[in-house]
């Protein structure tokens, strides 16, 4: 069975960028405006019949953090943000290839 | 309180009660601080022991092995054993120390990466396929094998390990922790423990069931020394799957099928899940594989063949087991005692002491840090 990558090393909530080492050996760099516009949860993203408008990053102000980083089982990150925003549990094949905003994360995906 | 003529010391008393373990607790009473005052009196050894709870169902086994122990010291020639209840200060530093194995802040022996405890969750997909029935056949193999198992029951709704196991009873508690009720070796906890029946039926919406599972993984005794605990799942890849996903992010999945498509295929997709939150699947046990009409005769492959072998190929993981059809499996899930225990000579006994073995070998014991 193919595992999925998992971080190894990850940066702090009190830093300018977001960074993860993966287990893959990749390293992903997020600026906090961009992971919180792709917040994955219903309310962001929609559900069924519920289809809000995509967030955008520049809706977010500049200084827009974490203020909490928590782990959910082996396989995703919750963020909870500055106005208490936390229903977002990120899977890390999202962070990986998704969100991540090396520029070539979607190359690395390709041929894997 | 010093030695006497007889040379009995203090000493030598508290050595001996280091040995008597808290039938619940499985710690020794000595550690567990249940020892209050011993006094020696030419040969005459007095104990004064505190008591987790005053109704503690297990007195009479802490008596009799505190006066077994203490009545092997040479020079001993009478046990007293007075037996008292601990305050509620003291009950609070118990359970911190039973919690946090010494440090009180840690919550369960389990759930940190560098606990010894291997957590391997049974799942199918499809109804029906035994996964309860390999659950427990499995803890009673492991056990018998010489590990320390645990059953956490976690389908809720429709829980059917007390009857598999013969194990009723209310569960003590001690302060916000459940003590699992025990047998045959097998550390046990299950919704039907906590209802005020055993008929009656669990309707709950999703929180509930999520904040049951929660207490069961956090606020439950399982001891330290848990070498497995096996996590029966109800089917599907609902409410309590994702909690167990979420919760123990070192747990295992077994995947139990049946050999027809329409389990096999169903099983698939709680692969998939397992795929999605980062659980490793370690093996498929093909339950109901074949039927043995007399000794020696041909197999009868009521629902097909080869369907967990199928799977296993595709999912790449091993195929642990494959579990005769036989009358004394139903038998003895319906009498309490799992076909290892109560057939041991069986086909299907053997075939689930295989399918336990192989698992040992994929989900090794772990090595424990004094």
């Amino acid at each position: 069975m193919k595992r999925m990558p998992t971080p190894v090393e990850m940066g702090s909530i009190t830093d300018r960028a977001f960074t993860i080492i993966w287990s893959d050996g990749h390293r992903s760099q997020y600026t906090w405006r961009n992971l919180r516009a792709g917040c994955p949860c219903a309310r962001c993203k929609g559900e069924w019949n519920y289809r809000p408008v995509s967030l955008r990053a520049e809706e977010f102000p500049a200084d827009l953090r974490a203020v909490r980083l928590d782990r959910v089982g082996a396989y995703a990150l919750r963020f909870t943000w500055m106005d208490g925003h936390d229903t977002g549990i990120y899977p890390f094949p999202l962070l990986r290839h998704e969100l991540c905003e090396c520029g070539d994360a979607a190359h690395a995906r390709s041929t894997e | 309180m010093a030695g006497t003529r007889d040379g009995v010391t203090r000493e030598q008393v508290l050595a001996a009660l280091a040995d008597v373990i808290d039938p619940e607790l499985h710690k020794s009473i000595v550690e567990l601080d249940m020892v209050k005052d011993v006094a020696v009196t030419d040969g005459v050894v007095r104990v004064d022991a505190l008591l987790t709870i005053g109704a503690c169902p297990l007195r009479e086994t802490i008596v009799d092995s505190i006066r077994a122990k203490i009545g092997g010291i040479r020079g001993v020639t009478g046990v007293t054993v007075n037996l008292g209840v601990m305050s509620a200060e003291q009950r609070q530093t118990l359970v911190g120390r039973l919690r946090g194995d010494g440090t009180p802040q840690r919550p369960s022996s389990f759930l940190g990466p560098e606990s010894a405890t291997r957590v391997i969750a049974v799942a199918s997909g499809k109804g029906g396929v035994g996964k309860s029935t390999v659950t427990v056949n499995l803890a009673a193999a492991l056990a018998r094998a010489g590990s320390q198992v645990g059953v956490l029951d976690a389908d809720v709704y429709g829980f059917s390990i007390p009857r598999m196991l013969g194990v009723h009873g209310r569960p003590t508690m001690i302060d916000q922790m459940l003590i699992p009720l025990e047998v045959a070796g097998i550390r046990v906890i299950s919704i039907g423990f906590l209802l005020p029946s055993e008929e009656e039926a669990v309707i709950w919406r999703g929180p509930l069931l999520h904040k049951t599972l929660t207490t069961f993984i956090n606020e439950v005794h399982w001891g330290p020394d848990l070498d497995y605990l096996l996590i029966d799942l109800p089917p599907g890849t609902g409410d309590v799957s994702i909690t167990i996903a979420q919760t123990l992010p070192q747990s295992h999945m077994l995947l139990v099928t049946t050999p027809q498509l329409a389990a096999s295929q169903v099983a698939r997709r709680a692969a998939r899940m397992a795929e999605k939150v980062n659980m490793e699947v370690v093996g498929i046990i093909e339950n109901m594989a074949y039927f043995l009409p007399a000794v020696g005769a041909e197999p009868v492959y009521v629902f097909g063949r080869g369907g967990g072998a199928v799977l296993a190929r595709e999912l790449e993981v091993p195929l642990l087991g494959e579990i005769p059809l036989d009358q004394s499996v139903r038998e003895g899930g319906d009498e309490g005692r799992p076909v290892v225990i109560s057939h041991p000579d069986s086909a299907a006994a053997a075939a689930f002491r295989k399918a336990a073995e192989r698992l040992r070998d994929v989900v090794p014991m772990q090595a424990r840090h004094a």
